[in-house]
């Protein structure tokens, strides 16, 4: 169970990344932040954002316990790095397109 | 083995591949430069299929090593990372050019009902012009199409001019359409619809002199008494 | 060290030479049984594990192997008509005019081919096939709840012949698969059409969330003693990965098709946009669940590819860690894709980049499978036998259907091809060449271990090239035939006559890959009924599910293969665990056993006591379709009488469970003295609640994403201000939350000290909880008045169930009590409730919120 659950935490935290920033993006969107909305200020939030998580997936890389060699150790690190490919790959975006 | 013969058959496919709603005979910019984008992605398609098909075929020689850098971390990783992140920015590269911006385009409004297609642009005299199934646009230039929709979900698409967008109720949807030249192009409704849908036809007139002076026929003005919908 | 089995196959990538989990598993000693005569051992034990006699035996029948052919035959039956349709649907559009079908008859076809294909073959096949092969594999004799799997089968069996009576009446779902508003809503759909789809198909996915939650438990409890996580077969993985995606992926489409039900049946408005509603939250919903959908449907075929290419190759596979990890990547990555099937519905640039980047993402972990597949080949000696050429075809097939994924994840490109026969071609070639040629090559494969036959040589080549050619001849130009502009869902095209040679001849392709599947029928009706006796294990297979007679017998092992026993090639083993060496040998005590391991390292922990034949599945599951047959003809009191009848057979279900008979410890092997499942935690009975709690938290989930979807993206008219604001109902929510969280303490106190006074504590907290969420009821707006009104009387209609089901559970321990089968040694019903209780309060707490702040926005 303790591996299963360290095995999913590096995409886990991909999911709640990506489901944050897309939501960020939704709000902004719906000018509930004030009429500029997606102007340049709101578009720094999210790539915070994105950045601070891509930092704590870092982080998570690095608190994974060395556990006993073998597939123990090798299942969550590659989680980890799973999760952190994804969120960097899936949500950089925030950089470069366009928004409403 | 598939890969081949396809490409061999390129020419006599791209033949075949006219047509007044084909999407691989271009009219203006934005169908253009998605049509080079899926050139570009067929041929990279062919040259990857062929290239797995080879390898699996080699499989079936005497056993060979076979290490897990090269075959996952170097193929199935970094490989097709690579491929996948050319194909994803040429995406999006070619998104934000078609996107619709604010540098003041012609604007219409096509509105769609089960099923048919109202469409209004504003006429010399400032007035709003309605016409059903035909819409008018200028010719050479960027037009911006605000998509409504009346009952249920359809979609606007003029597959020689741009891509399609939904017509969606409660929602006004913007897209861009751009004809190289005046001359009428046909489109459709692209998201089911019910009974009607098959025949939810329309045609786009592209004009050299904008807004177009129209025979009466051609268009019928505003007119309070008729309704929207028929 | 053990033989190199695809389970403990050579590590990944980083192929370390020591492998420790393999040391560990031999760490943990079970010494052998004694040899006993295997056919005494056979006789003891199918006098106890097999199905009743005659047809009643079949109607009462529990045991998987059972079950999960009669899934996979049925699905076969349904893929059958779903395949008749089609070439109705490929006879009217061979010319520009057809005359064949009339507009409202062909709607009716093209969305119930695409209905029962998905929801009626593809999702029934790959439960059946992990429920019929999952036990085996994994060195156990059953599934961990019989009576689940029947109840499953039962309720995709009366829901799929709903939906067929309604094609023969011709009031079949005629708005497409996906069923979109507001299409599909009372005004544009009048009649019962869109009701049969939407109650049928949540009758049928009654036995996915069923299959989801016993699958995930059996794959997790059920493994063979020393059987590691991170060693068990491939095939187990995949089928973990796409278990737990059902938990999560089908409860978006429950939830939405709940509330569209609602919304036609009482006019509550959640999709409607003169009241606030969006049809774009029924795409969300619809999508959240239908891509993870279209994984479910492909991993358990990847994970029959895993298993049968290095079987075929005699050679392990290639990064056996690799693939776990590439599972692990496809059961996340798969739900951050939905909005690329609404890439032209006018979402921003910027969320479609997100969801374009994450849609070609998924390409990397099968691009990992598909190479690890090749290297396996390249590293052994492939044998070109039947199960390989459909392979092939897969191979051949799906990689193009994946590369015109890719393409299709091209936001630009999209907008051109979305809704043409573009995509038609595309997902024929991933749902064909990525789910029925496994399926296909898996079939030949098993053959033998389902009907104790050979094959009758040549048909089944004659029958692969015949399919593969139809197949790619149907298929290939229709992408063309998008390309130059043809929409998917139009029966006549009179206007384009270039479209014509295309269509015709993917029609006439279409009719060459129908008789080819019709011959690949043939060969497996030849097979079973005209085949030669086929010898054991007639592949010289690596897994555990050859190490057993052919065909294989109601509890597959007469004793269950210890360590060191599963992980060899199946030849090695068979003899000893016939001959009872293995643990848990025969059933000396009358009863079903299995035994119960851990979840990390597959410690051996407890001995479970599995229900024997029973027809209370089938009443069960008769009882939820006279209720769905009610709700159907619109007799909406009476439908809500028809649900005491299944209240009364649940609790009858719970009585089930009841401890009855020898309670004493279990000699599993000398010297391993287990305890039954009564005296020990966790029970699977507890993993199962935990299963099902993370699929109800995703219905919760998709309700309140709902909520927020209709408050911040819908651009409709504001709600009138929302009553239940007011000081009263924020009051009584908070004494529902509190009444409810004291419900836990009082759980939990019965369950420590077997208190039957907390249990009526218990009781009374829900009861009041009740009687003042019936007062929150009545003070909430008129839900036809606005869709956020809408929603949030259904998030407290959740929290009402959840409650009624928690004082039900607290009534069930009083009677327990009574009966005096809650003891020191023995729980009951008491873990399960609080865990339940436990789940109500959070729920209860966020709906309270939820509706609180709604009310004050
Ligand atoms: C027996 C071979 C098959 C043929 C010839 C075939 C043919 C077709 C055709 C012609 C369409 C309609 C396209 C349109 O509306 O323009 C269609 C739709 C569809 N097919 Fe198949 N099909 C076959 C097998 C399958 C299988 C095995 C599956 C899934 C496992 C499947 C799933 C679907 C789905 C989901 C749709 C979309 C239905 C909709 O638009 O609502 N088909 N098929
Ligand atoms: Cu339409
Ligand atoms: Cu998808």
């Amino acid at each position: 169970m303790r591996l299963l659950a360290l095995f999913i935490a590096g995409p886990a935290l991909w999911a709640v990344l990506f489901a944050a920033v897309y939501a960020l993006h939704g709000i902004g969107c719906a000018g509930l932040t004030g009429p500029e909305s997606l102007g340049g200020l709101w578009r720094l939030v999210m790539a915070g954002v994105w950045i601070a998580g891509l930092g704590a997936h870092v982080a998570l890389l690095r608190a994974l316990p060395a556990g006993r060699g073998g597939a123990d150790r090798w299942l969550p690190l590659t989680g980890g790095w799973i999760g952190l490919g994804a969120s960097a790959f899936t949500l950089f975006p925030v950089l470069i397109a366009t928004s409403c | 083995m598939r890969g081949l013969p396809s490409l061999l058959m390129l020419p006599l496919m791209l033949a075949a591949c006219d047509g007044p709603l084909s999407a691989l005979s271009p009219r203006g910019p934005v169908a253009a430069e998605i049509a080079w984008l899926w050139w570009a992605m067929l041929a990279g398609a062919a040259v990857l299929t062929v290239l797995v098909l080879a390898l699996l075929a080699m499989g079936f020689g005497a056993p060979r090593p076979a290490r897990a850098r090269v075959w996952i971390h170097g193929m199935g990783l970094w490989f097709s990372v690579a491929v996948l992140t050319a194909v994803l920015a040429a995406g999006l590269w070619v998104g934000e050019r078609i996107l619709p911006r604010d540098d003041g385009a012609v604007t219409v409004h096509a509105h769609a009902w089960q099923w048919g297609w109202t469409f209004t642009h504003t006429g010399p005299d400032g007035a709003e012009v309605r016409s059903d199934n035909l819409l008018h646009i200028p010719a050479g230039q960027p037009v911006d199409v605000l998509v409504t929709a009346e009952d249920v979900i359809h979609s606007f698409w003029v597959p020689q001019l741009a891509g399609k967008l939904d017509a969606i109720p409660g929602r006004t949807n913007r897209t861009r359409i751009v004809a190289d030249s005046p001359g009428t192009y046909a489109g459709l409704c692209a998201e089911f619809c019910g009974l009607g849908h098959a025949r939810m036809r329309f045609n786009v007139e592209a004009h050299a002199e904008w807004p177009p002076l129209l025979a009466a026929d051609d268009a019928d003005t505003a007119d309070p008494d008729r309704e929207v919908r028929p | 060290m053990t033989d190199a089995t695809q389970g403990a196959a050579s590590g990944g990538p980083d192929e370390s030479p020591a492998r420790p989990g393999v040391q560990e598993a031999e760490e943990l000693a079970i010494p052998r049984n004694p040899p006993r005569p295997a056919l005494a051992l056979h006789r003891e034990l199918h006098r106890v594990w097999a199905n009743d006699r005659g047809l009643w035996g079949q109607l009462t029948a529990v045991n998987h192997t059972t079950l999960g052919l009669r899934f996979m035959g049925t699905a076969l039956v349904f893929f059958a008509i779903g395949g008749l349709l089609s070439m109705l649907i490929r006879a009217q559009l061979a010319t520009h005019d057809g005359a064949f079908l009339d507009t409202e008859l062909y709607n009716q076809i093209f969305t119930m081919h695409g209905s029962i294909m998905m929801f009626l073959f593809a999702i029934p096949m790959l439960e059946g096939l992990g429920i019929w092969l999952l036990p085996k594999m994994l060195g156990t004799r059953d599934m961990a709840f019989p009576r689940l799997t029947a109840l499953g089968y039962w309720c995709y069996l009366f829901g799929g012949l709903i939906m067929l009576t309604a094609l023969l009446f011709g009031v079949a779902p005629r708005d497409g698969w996906f069923m979109y508003t507001p299409l599909s809503d009372a005004t544009h759909s009048p009649g019962i059409n869109a009701d049969v789809w939407l109650l049928g198909v949540t009758f049928v996915e009654i036995s996915a969330m069923a299959a989801a939650v016993e699958i995930t438990v059996t794959i997790l409890r059920q493994r063979a003693p020393g059987m590691k996580l991170t060693e068990m077969p491939l095939f187990a993985w995949y089928m973990l990965g796409t278990s737990v995606m059902m938990l999560v992926g089908f409860p978006p489409l429950i939830a939405a098709s709940v509330l569209l039900e609602v919304e036609r049946a009482f006019d509550w408005p959640f999709f409607d946009v003169v009241r606030g509603g969006d049809p774009l939250l029924w795409q969300h919903l619809f999508w959240l669940f239908g891509h993870p959908e279209v994984y479910i449907i492909f991993l358990p075929a990847a994970g029959v590819l895993s298993t049968l290419i290095p079987a075929l190759c005699r050679t392990p596979i290639l990064g056996y860690n690799a693939i776990v990890a590439a599972v692990l990547a496809l059961v996340f990555l798969s739900f951050g894709l939905w909005v690329h099937h609404m890439f032209t519905v006018g979402i921003p640039h910027m969320a479609l980049a997100f969801f374009s980047a994450a849609s070609v993402l998924v390409a990397v972990p099968t691009a990992v499978q598909v190479f690890a597949w090749i290297g396996t080949m390249w590293k052994g000696q492939p044998e070109l036998k039947l199960p390989m050429y459909h392979i092939l075809g897969f191979f051949l097939t799906f990689v193009m259907g994946g590369l015109t994924g890719v393409m299709l994840a091209i936001v630009p490109f999209n907008w051109q091809a979305h809704d043409t026969a573009f995509v038609t071609a595309h997902l024929h070639y991933v749902l064909i060449g990525g789910f029925v040629f496994p399926m296909m090559a898996a079939a030949t494969w098993w053959m033998p271990l389902i009907f104790g036959k050979r094959r009758i040589k040549g048909l089944g080549e004659a029958a692969f090239w015949v399919i593969l050619i139809g197949f790619h001849g149907t298929f290939f130009i229709m992408h063309l035939t998008g390309l130059m502009g043809m929409p998917r869902r139009i029966d006549v095209y009179p206007d384009n006559p270039e479209w014509v040679w295309l269509n015709l001849t993917s029609s006439i392709f279409g009719f060459v890959l129908t008789i080819g599947f019709a011959m690949f029928a043939l060969d497996m009706i030849l097979q079973a009924t005209l085949g030669k006796r086929s010898a054991r294990d007639p592949w010289g297979a690596p897994t555990l599910d050859w190490a057993m007679p052919v065909p294989s017998t109601s509890y597959n092992f007469a004793s269950l293969p210890g360590p060191g026993m599963w992980a060899r090639v199946a030849a090695d083993v068979v003899l000893p665990l016939a001959r009872g060496e293995g643990v848990l040998p025969g059933a000396p005590r009358g009863r079903r056993e299995v035994l119960v391991t851990s979840v990390g390292g597959a410690r051996p922990q407890h001995v479970a006591l599995l229900p024997g034949n029973t027809a209370l599945p089938l009443w069960l599951a008769a009882s939820i379709g006279v209720f769905v047959l009610l709700m159907l003809a619109g007799a909406y009191a009476l439908a809500g009488i028809a649900l005491i009848p299944v209240a009364v057979l649940v609790w009858v279900w719970g009585r089930g469970l009841a401890p009855a008979g020898d309670l004493s410890p279990v000699e599993a092997a000398p010297g391993l003295r287990l305890p039954i499942h009564h005296h020990a935690r966790p029970s699977l009975s507890q993993s199962g609640l935990f299963a099902l709690l993370v699929a109800d938290g995703a219905l919760l989930a998709s309700l309140v994403f709902g909520l927020a979807f209709l408050s911040v993206v819908t651009v409709g008219p504001v709600p009138a201000p929302a009553g239940g604001g007011g000081a009263d109902t924020v009051t009584l929510l908070a004494v529902v939350v509190a009444a409810v969280a004291l419900g836990v303490g009082a759980a939990g106190r019965a369950a420590r000290r077997r208190s039957v006074a907390w249990a009526g504590v218990g009781l009374a907290l829900n009861l009041l909880a009740l009687a003042l969420l019936a007062v929150v009821l009545g003070g909430l707006d008129d839900p036809t008045r606005h869709a956020r009104d809408a929603l949030r009387a259904v998030l407290a209609a959740y929290v009402v169930v959840h409650v009624l089901v928690a004082a039900a559970m607290s009534a069930f321990a009083l009677d327990q009590f009574r009966r005096a089968e809650i003891t020191a040694e023995v729980a009951g019903v008491l873990p399960a409730w609080r865990h339940w209780q436990g789940f109500t309060a959070v729920a209860s707490a966020l709906v309270a919120v939820a509706v609180i702040a709604q009310a004050g926005a």
